[in-house]
């Protein structure tokens, strides 16, 4: 960019001139003819007054790409201009992910936003801002004719992706600690970080966002979907998206991209699942437990597999029986899972008369509501209910095998106990507990 | 550090607890559940405050999540946060308002630690779990406060406990499943770093020629949404002969139940040596500015975990790339899923 070329000079020349008179232009336009304003404001915007003005008002606005205000709008401390270019690489999502196309911010007074609108100018795929930044001689040359002025004005502009004054934190900033060293105790474990709003980034994400969800191409996509008629474009849904608004009503307090956003904050979702929402009901009108068991998606593939294995007529060997016993393992662990779930119910269901589950199966699956009946008509608690829990699953697994292949006792047995104990495990695990 | 005891491997359990109003919005992109770190920061501060005396080193720290109530508004196509009506200021004037989202959490903590000699002692070890329980109890956990189980709620009091692990692998790696079995029914969060590189090699060999070439963030927001494509598909028509092309829409399937989560923090300037940054909490320490960094998490029930080292994440510091980040080592399991590769008979 060092090789002066007159071409070049004129070209730069004639952007600075005509970002002013359009500028001057709009500005005329909203003034009655015999204005005495409009004399004045011609006056300023005379290149050399415009400049000389805007090389002063720079130092009001600071360009970035990392902000503080976001964090808390009370905040005041140091904000970032990290060109996604010049971090680290690494192999997670971050602004290194956004490359050279970055929409930088503005933080700062919003009267001297105009200087930023100037330096974004672009002259061959790079901004004036860049231009200042490498000390572009041609640039420098376009904007005065007297080179220690230019010089002056360039590094005035240049200092806008600069940090203003000492690096400093604050009280409403986010500052954590984060281990890096064995000794929790001493000062030289720790590393303090700050971590700024990542508003290039955040930016991205937001367009990317309003596209899919409000574009036209979005739409017309969308409303193929639901004509079922072919469309170039997939369908992206964002389920349990938030919005945070950032800034209140003032959101150009906060930055000039998040006036852009218009203070919404996109969040996307890590909600945990809640397995109550899915299928949670209690077990009603059904005579055994088994049925809504053998239905989920992991039963029904660990018992396909195992069938599948045992169809083989694997050699009898330790290979084959801990081959087994790994889909024995993973139907109880199912089956245990499917027990914990039931029980975060209401106690209580088993005991309404559309339950037709047996009693060991309510026993074992809403006790609390049992022992509420057993106290009232005064009976006595069976004590052998993990045993008729642990026969039933070996008879269901003997039932889901038996049709091609000949399961008996030494099966049950060895069913039963596996279940017996998993069960007697938990169990010692959970009076332990105490 | 005068002459450390040899450490016994342990498995600290915090079961059952009831948060109230902890942090929803874990980093400028995600929401619906605290971040990680939030529970990293809590072992450490938690290592702290038990005192070197206690015998006790916190190493990593798994969650699971046994229910969640979001403070959010319902129904549209955007979720907003509840917000709440915050005292003014000193001098009568409105605070800023800061957007802050809250979520009620009932969950389990599972730490990662090693005991000195001195609680091989069984009682010593359940003193030690009822003091971390007690001191627990009276600290913030992601931002919210620790409730007291609700009365009649449960019938057993869940309380914290210690327990010791087994000399071999395979005796731990039982101990585990017998342990993971009391977080049920519960959602662990595991870290799939794999998927987000998997998805962008994918992207990247589907990506047309002349387009800028897929990022990580392209594939981290391909995974955090729902995608529905049309395909073409020619059916032979049985009078005319002629197949006819019919459109179907399908979606992407999920392997999984996955989530966008926010894993860490990578530098932005340089380390500033103690005291050189004004403002900053303490002077004594290195400060550095960063960024929230992200990856894709998964939810799993924890019966599907193989071992410790599969539930838990560590806070860990890369000096070269100054990325830090929590670390969990969950492999999914491959194709041939129900061949483990060890079992004992």
């Amino acid at each position: 960019m060092s090789t002066i070329s007159i071409n070049r000079q004129a070209e730069l020349r004639l952007l600075v001139s005509t970002f002013l008179s359009e500028r001057l232009e709009s500005k005329l336009e909203k003034l009655d003819p015999d204005d005495p304003k409009r004399d004045e404001l011609r006056q300023q915007f005379i290149p050399a007054t415009w400049l000389e003005d805007a090389a002063r008002r720079a130092a009001q606005i600071q360009a970035v790409t990392h902000s503080l205000k976001p964090v808390h709008p009370d905040a005041k401390g140091t904000n970032l201009y990290s060109p996604p270019s010049t971090l680290a690489g690494i192999e997670l999502v971050g602004s290194h992910c956004l490359g050279d196309a970055f929409a930088g911010d503005v933080v700062g007074n919003a009267a001297a936003l105009d200087v930023y609108k100037f330096l974004k100018q672009m002259h061959e795929g790079h901004s004036l801002l860049a231009l200042s930044v490498a000390g572009d001689a041609d640039l420098a040359a376009a904007l005065s004719d007297d080179p220690a002025q230019a010089q002056a004005w360039l590094q005035a502009f240049a200092t806008l992706t600069e940090p203003r004054g000492r690096v400093t934190s604050h009280t409403l900033a986010k500052q954590l600690y984060w281990q890096i060293g064995d000794d929790v105790q001493a000062a030289d474990s720790y590393h303090l970080l700050s971590p700024l709003y990542a508003s290039s980034l955040a930016h991205r994400v937001y367009e990317t966002l309003q596209d899919d969800r409000f574009s036209e191409a979005a739409k017309a996509a969308r409303d193929a979907r639901k004509a079922n008629t072919f469309s170039e474009r997939p369908v992206h849904e964002y389920p349990q998206m938030a919005a945070q608004q950032l800034g209140g009503t003032k959101p150009q307090n906060i930055s000039q991209l998040n006036s852009e956003r218009r203070g919404n904050n996109c969040l996307l979702a890590s909600l945990p699942p809640v397995w109550r929402s899915t299928d949670l009901k209690p077990l009603l009108n059904t005579d055994s437990m088994f049925h809504r068991y053998s239905r989920r998606p992991e039963v029904r593939q660990a018992v396909k597999d195992l069938l599948a294995f045992l169809k083989t007529d694997p050699t009898r060997n330790v290979a084959t029986r801990s081959k087994r016993a790994a889909w024995v393992n993973l139907l109880i662990d199912e089956f245990l899972q499917f027990t914990a779930e039931l029980r975060s119910l209401e106690p209580g269901w088993s005991q309404t008369p559309q339950c037709k589950l047996t009693e060991s199966e309510c026993r074992w699956l809403d006790d609390d509501g049992v022992n509420v009946t057993d106290a009232e008509l005064d009976r006595v608690r069976p004590t052998d209910i993990p045993e008729r829990i642990c026969a039933a699953f070996a008879n269901w697994l003997n039932a889901q095998l038996r049709p091609p292949l000949p399961m008996g006792d030494p099966e049950f047995l060895a069913w039963r106990n596996a279940m017996m104990e998993e069960i007697k495990a938990q169990e010692r695990e959970g009076t332990h507990a105490e | 550090m005068p002459n450390e005891p040899t450490p016994h491997a342990a498995v600290l359990v915090l079961p059952r607890l009831r948060v109230q109003n902890a942090n929803a919005i874990s980093s400028p992109l995600t929401w619906g559940f605290p971040s990680i770190t939030a529970f990293t920061g809590l072992m450490t501060a938690l290592a702290r405050r038990m005192g070197p005396d206690a015998g006790i080193r916190f190493h990593s720290v798994g969650v699971v999540c046994h229910g969640f109530e979001a403070q959010v508004t319902q129904g549209g196509y955007t979720r907003s946060f509840c917000l709440t009506r915050n005292p003014v200021l000193q001098d009568g004037s409105t605070a800023a308002i800061v957007e802050e989202g809250r979520v009620h959490l009932d969950i389990t903590l599972v730490f990662e630690v090693t005991l000195s000699t001195a609680l091989l002692d069984d009682a010593k070890r359940a003193q030690c779990a009822a003091d971390v329980g007690e001191c627990v109890a009276a600290m913030r956990i992601a931002g919210g406060s620790v409730m007291p189980p609700l009365p009649g709620a449960l019938r057993r009091p869940p309380r914290a406990k210690l327990t010791l692990l087994g000399g071999d692998v395979e005796a731990q790696t039982k101990q585990f499943k017998r342990l993971s079995r009391q977080w049920l029914p519960g959602f662990a969060l595991v870290s799939r770093d794999d998927l987000l590189q998997n998805r962008l090699e994918e992207l990247r060999a589907n990506a047309p020629a002349e387009a800028t070439p897929p990022t990580l963030l392209d594939a981290w927001l391909d995974l955090s949404r729902i995608n529905h494509r049309a395909s073409l598909k020619a059916v032979p028509d049985a009078i005319a002969g002629e197949p006819t092309e019919v459109v179907e829409w399908a979606t992407d399937r999920r392997s999984g139940w996955l989530v966008p989560i926010p894993v860490g923090y990578a530098a932005l300037s340089d380390l500033y040596p103690p005291g050189a940054v004004a403002g900053a909490r303490d002077t004594a320490v290195p400060f550095r500015f960063v960024e929230s960094v992200y990856s894709i998490g998964q939810w799993v029930s924890p019966h599907r975990l193989a071992d410790m080292t599969q539930l838990t994440w560590r806070p860990d510091y890369a000096p070269a790339s100054g990325l830090y980040r929590c670390v969990n080592a969950f492999q999914a399991p491959t194709t041939d899923s129900y061949t483990p590769i060890s079992f004992e008979e």
